[in-house]
């Protein structure tokens, strides 16, 4: 007879159960910030309950981002300008970045200079990389707002704002932003938070009115500008 | 500092080791296992007034840690090396000490089953709890339970043999 016929299920689960009984658990987290991370949620939940939608700002023509330091005041490194973009940093702590519709994004650039603001990013064309799962605070570090020459007209190069708050950047996060060409001449920019140790990129451009699956939406926001579109040059 | 806190935190407290491991048997890292559990307790303090009324809150944690990580879990199993290879590096990424062999047999099985045996032993919930936890018939929570302890003793029998052996 095989012992494999001797064995009950109470043996099965109790081996099942000795299997993990030698992992060393180092302890829990700090419950303080297990819970001000639970606050944050509640606060954005709370916040996205108020109308803060950004699903808006998906049809807007041009991309202004504010943007402090991830771990204190942004750096003073004055204003630079490319073709493509403005970064500049406010008295503040925070800095401006002004995207230009007319002109592709230079995705190296951009991810240098966040850096010397402090700002860890990834920052690609052709691609967006994401986390699986969707890191948490996307809604406290990015916020937008317009700015600059009004939308209402289609030809217009609008300037809209999003601010950054790299201070409520979640440890062990980056934002990420993907750049696409798309076939109607229009640019479409997707700006996220992934996990700097876990994220995969797809060249696959997310629904322009919506994000990645599994971000939901206040986890991150999606951009259209250029082109011959509504708003473009 | 209030009710509500005192009991989140003896919650937290209490339940931290349990959940991890749960988890851990699910997905099969432990690294991965204590974002998803710290994340799934943050979630449940953002909404304390309801999982505090849950009747089995450790159930919710567990399921809301598994479903922030869902898609990258059930990938995960077909990643692993095919029986017969399968001292994986999965098991090993553990510390030592834990019964590789069957821990990745557990890993191989089907999501839904690494599921019922997770909150089966590691939570120690009966069949009913389990089955509202994951919206399915508590027959169907058994047929799983069987099924997976089927492959676990499949697993077992060779070392089993080894030891009537010597």
């Amino acid at each position: 007879m095989n012992v494999h016929d001797n064995i009950s299920d109470t043996d099965v689960v109790l081996a099942a159960s000795d299997s993990l009984s030698g992992m060393r658990v180092g302890g829990p987290p700090e419950v303080a910030a297990i819970m001000a991370r639970g606050r944050a949620r509640r606060n954005r939940r709370l916040s996205a309950a108020a109308g803060l939608s950004v699903a808006a700002a998906a049809a807007v023509t041009a991309v202004t981002l504010g943007l402090t330091a991830g771990s204190g005041p942004a750096p003073a490194l004055g204003t630079i300008r490319t073709a493509a973009f403005t970064l500049a940093s406010n008295s503040n702590g925070t800095a401006t970045l002004t995207i230009n519709p007319t002109e592709l994004l230079d995705s190296a650039a951009l991810q240098s200079d966040l850096a010397k603001y402090g700002i860890p990013a990834k920052v690609t064309t052709g691609s967006l990389c994401i986390s699986d799962p969707v890191p948490a605070g996307f809604s406290q570090v990015v916020s937008s707002s317009p700015a600059g020459p009004s939308t209402a007209t289609p030809q217009a190069v609008a300037k809209p704002t999003i601010t950054i708050d790299p201070a409520a950047l979640p440890a062990g996060t980056e934002l990420s932003v993907g750049n696409f060409q798309l076939s109607s001449g229009q640019q479409q920019a997707d700006f996220l938070l992934i996990d700097s140790s876990s994220y995969t990129c797809s060249s696959t451009p997310p629904d322009p009115n919506s994000l990645p699956g599994g971000y939901g939406p206040n986890d991150g926001i999606g951009l259209l500008y250029g082109g011959p579109g509504p708003g473009g040059s | 500092m209030s009710n509500h806190q005192t009991e989140f935190e003896d919650f937290f407290q209490a339940s931290w080791e349990p959940c991890l491991r749960a988890v851990v048997a699910v997905v099969g890292s432990q690294e991965l296992a204590e974002d998803q559990v710290a994340e799934a307790f943050a979630r449940a303090w953002a909404s304390w007034r309801k999982v505090r009324h849950h009747p089995a809150p450790r159930a919710w944690v567990v399921r809301t840690a598994l479903n922030s990580g869902a898609s990258w879990w059930r990938r995960r199993p077909r990643e692993l090396p095919l029986a017969g290879h399968d001292q994986t590096a999965s098991a090993d990424d553990l510390d030592t000490g834990l019964d590789a062999t069957l821990l990745t047999a557990i890993w191989r099985l089907p999501s839904r089953q690494r599921e019922v045996i997770a909150l089966r032993i590691f939570l120690d919930l009966d069949t009913a709890t389990i089955a509202r936890q994951l919206g399915i018939e508590a027959g169907t929570v058994r047929m799983h339970l069987s099924r997976a302890v089927t492959a676990l003793r499949r697993e077992l029998a060779p070392a089993k043999n080894t030891e009537a052996r010597q």
